[in-house]
């Protein structure tokens, strides 16, 4: 009897403290990085966020100096815009691409295909997500970088005088369309294996109605399929949306790494806010007043909040899309 | 408390730039798998009685201490080094926290630096050079284009945008130069190449020396068109693809770069010769600055004096606290780097041209022998 008692408190401390780690977890990192990234804040200011100029400053000087009562390295200057906006550019070229694609295999996988083969496909779509960013990169690097340079480059630039932001030069094929069009291709598996989970919740009856009207397989989806989904395709968007934002390996093996200025053109070469930390931390360790490692800190605290709030925002329209199954009859 | 975020900011650190590491060098990143398995296997047989020495940083210095693990094995069975690629900047955060018994280091520690943790010693392990590539269709690889640092410094800060620019071609009388546009090509992550490479343009050119001075990592003048990538790797895999790229790298990766079909410059050196890096021209350089070398051997080695020295080379540095947590540590770490320096042991020739570096000289053998004998517990 005591025994069995034990064990029950036991029982209940162990998934206590197991349901209480990601949110320990979480605020561990939250706070470190809050903590490292304060001083940071303190040198700069708001226009860490809109400055283009990133300079870690003479480490090789003697004595530092001193900006609004904190040291830095002298001629340290922390603007991030240019990853900021490499970072939401290249994410939203992914989205662009990426989404018309996964929500169409998504249709094919749940409608148009036997499900014999539906069976074979939806795995290796899952498979497609567990594939490491390196060998998307080399990939890109190897492939897909040349045929930007050389096929799709041109091609888009003659449309420069009609949309002037794709006009030329196009440059090497590193930049912010070769990474959008990488990050794309990593987001399918992850927006198109949610859609179909959502497509599978949609009813057969309006389907097979909407069939019996005389609608089109395109017309189905654009009235039935998409409004009963809406909400959820949403938040399986904003997911894959969070990924291409945090992607840190194959983007810095192909954005061309920019320096201090944002893209002219939709070619040329990007940072991210995830590459710059891992490319300069090393150096930034050299920093002797360590400001260098705060402003890296205050970069991650910066990515931390744009991807957390991407996903609450996720999760609330999923949810909101689950408990909205009423399809709208007027 | 401060300790403790220092301690986890520095693991999540080392994390991030050994993924790096392993990236950019894959082929040494799956060597040290192979060591540390060994050296795994090796410390079950006899876990007691082991000095365990952890070494980390420069990934160019990271392929020698690899050969030179197994090698110290067989000289001090009892001595365990596991060396760890992970970037300069962290040998020199590691060492100094006291993480890591040695760190390696392309880049001599600053003044500021030795300040903030003082007892820290600069000691050269070898000699390394960087020489300055380039991709121009049509001008065969034995026509090694001439090119001096102050050019060089005006197309990197973006002065001289072509290739047939009068400044280029008067250095070239020989050769017909395409009017195609340069691609100036730098290193992104913190680097001992850009240390080096920097320094030759700080020495070189005066608005250089003002404006963009030098470190293992510098705000890059806006350069339309210039790139950037990640290791020498990825600066030789982008500037073999960029027709018209001009880019530096390190030494050990010269012949995979002229097998991608890139061009070597000779470098005009302090006396106004055109040299290429080669065994003699980096030695007589060397051998020209010995003299000039401080007691704790902290000095930059480019753009040496001398009819015959290249410019550009650097010390390859292990950074050692010279407290040890104990005597047997200490001991094992002094004996471990008097093997590591001298031509008999680590020097020997055979493990440095397996790297591309150059041994030390035999006359730096006393200055270092005084600063390693000032390891203690």
């Amino acid at each position: 009897m005591r025994r069995s008692r034990l064990w029950g408190r036991l029982f209940y401390g162990v998934t206590g403290f197991s349901a209480a780690m990601p949110l320990l977890v979480l605020l561990v990192i939250g706070g470190v990085l809050f903590y490292d990234a304060y001083p940071a804040w303190r040198f700069q200011g708001f226009s860490f966020f809109t400055g283009i100029d990133w300079n870690m400053g003479n480490m090789y000087a003697n004595g530092p100096m001193t900006q609004n009562g904190v040291q830095a390295a002298p001629g340290a200057s922390f603007g991030i815009l240019p990853f900021i906006v490499g970072t939401l550019g290249s994410s939203l070229i992914a989205l662009l691409l990426g989404v018309p694609v996964a929500v169409l295999t998504a249709f094919a996988l749940v409608y148009r295909v036997p499900s014999r083969v539906a069976a074979v496909l939806s795995p290796l779509i899952e498979l497609l997500a567990g594939i490491p960013s390196v060998v998307y990169g080399l990939w890109a690097l190897a492939v897909l970088a040349p045929f930007v340079e050389f096929q799709l480059g041109p091609w888009l630039a003659t449309l420069g005088h009609v949309v002037p932001y794709l006009a030329g030069p196009v440059g090497t094929g590193l930049g912010m369309l070769t990474s959008g069009l990488v990050l794309g291709v990593m987001i399918v598996p992850i927006i198109a294996a949610t859609t179909r989970d959502l497509l599978l919740q949609v009813p057969r009856l309006p389907m097979e109605g909407a069939l019996a009207l005389g609608m089109t397989p395109a017309e189905c989806l654009r009235f039935i399929a998409l409004p009963y989904i809406r909400r959820g395709l949403f938040g399986a968007i904003i997911l894959g949306w969070g990924r291409a934002l945090g992607e840190t390996m194959a983007v810095l093996m192909i954005s061309g790494n920019a320096d201090n200025y944002t893209p002219p053109n939709l070619y040329s070469p990007i940072s991210t806010m995830a590459s710059t930390i891992a490319t300069l931390l090393d150096s930034a360790l050299t920093d002797f007043s360590g400001m260098a490692v705060h402003a890296l800190a205050l970069i991650a605290v910066t990515l931390l909040i744009i991807t957390m709030l991407t996903n609450l925002f996720a999760r609330l329209m999923m949810q909101l899309g689950s408990r909205d199954i009423g399809v709208e009859v007027s | 408390m401060k300790t403790a975020i220092k301690g986890v900011m520095l693991a999540v650190t080392a994390a991030l730039t050994l993924g790096i590491a392993g990236y950019s060098q894959g082929d040494a990143g799956i060597a040290m798998a192979k060591t540390t398995t060994h050296a795994r296997a090796a410390s079950k047989a006899k876990s007691t009685a082991v000095v365990k020495l952890q070494e980390t940083g420069s990934t160019l210095l990271f392929p020698l201490f690899q050969l030179w693990a197994p090698a110290y094995r067989k000289v001090a069975p009892s001595v365990e080094l596991t060396p760890n690629g992970t970037g300069s900047g962290v040998g020199i955060a590691q060492a100094s926290a006291g993480v890591v018994q040695i760190g390696a280091s392309d880049a001599y520690m600053s003044n500021e630096q030795l300040m903030k943790s003082p007892g820290m010693l600069n000691i050269p392990m070898a000699i390394s050079a960087q020489q300055i590539m380039y991709k121009i269709p049509g001008v065969p690889a034995k026509d090694h284009l001439h090119l001096t640092g102050n050019v060089i410094a005006q197309i990197f800060l973006g002065k001289i945008g072509y290739w047939n620019a009068p400044q280029i071609q008067d250095l070239n009388k020989g050769i017909k130069l395409p009017h195609m546009a340069i691609t100036p090509i730098h290193r992104h992550d913190g680097s001992g190449d850009t240390f080096l490479f920097t320094q030759f343009m700080t020495d070189t050119n005066a608005q250089w020396a003002k404006t963009v001075m030098y470190g293992t990592s510098v705000s890059w003048p806006t350069v339309r068109g210039a790139l950037d990538a990640v290791g020498n790797q990825g600066v030789v895999q982008v500037a073999e693809r960029t027709p018209g790229s001009i880019a530096y790298v390190g030494i050990s990766w010269l012949n995979k770069a002229l097998s991608g079909g890139m061009g070597e410059a000779m470098l005009q050196n302090r006396a106004g010769h055109f040299l290429l890096p080669t065994e003699q021209t980096i030695a007589a350089a060397a051998k020209v600055m010995i003299g000039a070398t401080p007691k704790d051997e902290r000095i930059s080695l480019i753009y040496a004096p001398g009819a015959n020295s290249y410019p550009i080379i650097n010390y390859e540095y292990a950074i050692i606290n010279e407290k040890q947590s104990g005597a047997t540590t200490a001991a094992a770490v002094k004996s471990l780097l008097l093997w590591a320096i001298s031509p008999m042991g680590g020097n020997k020739q055979s493990f440095m041209s397996q790297v591309h570096f150059l041994p030390l000289p035999p006359s730096i053998y006393p200055l270092s022998k005084a600063q390693i004998d000032e390891i203690h517990a």
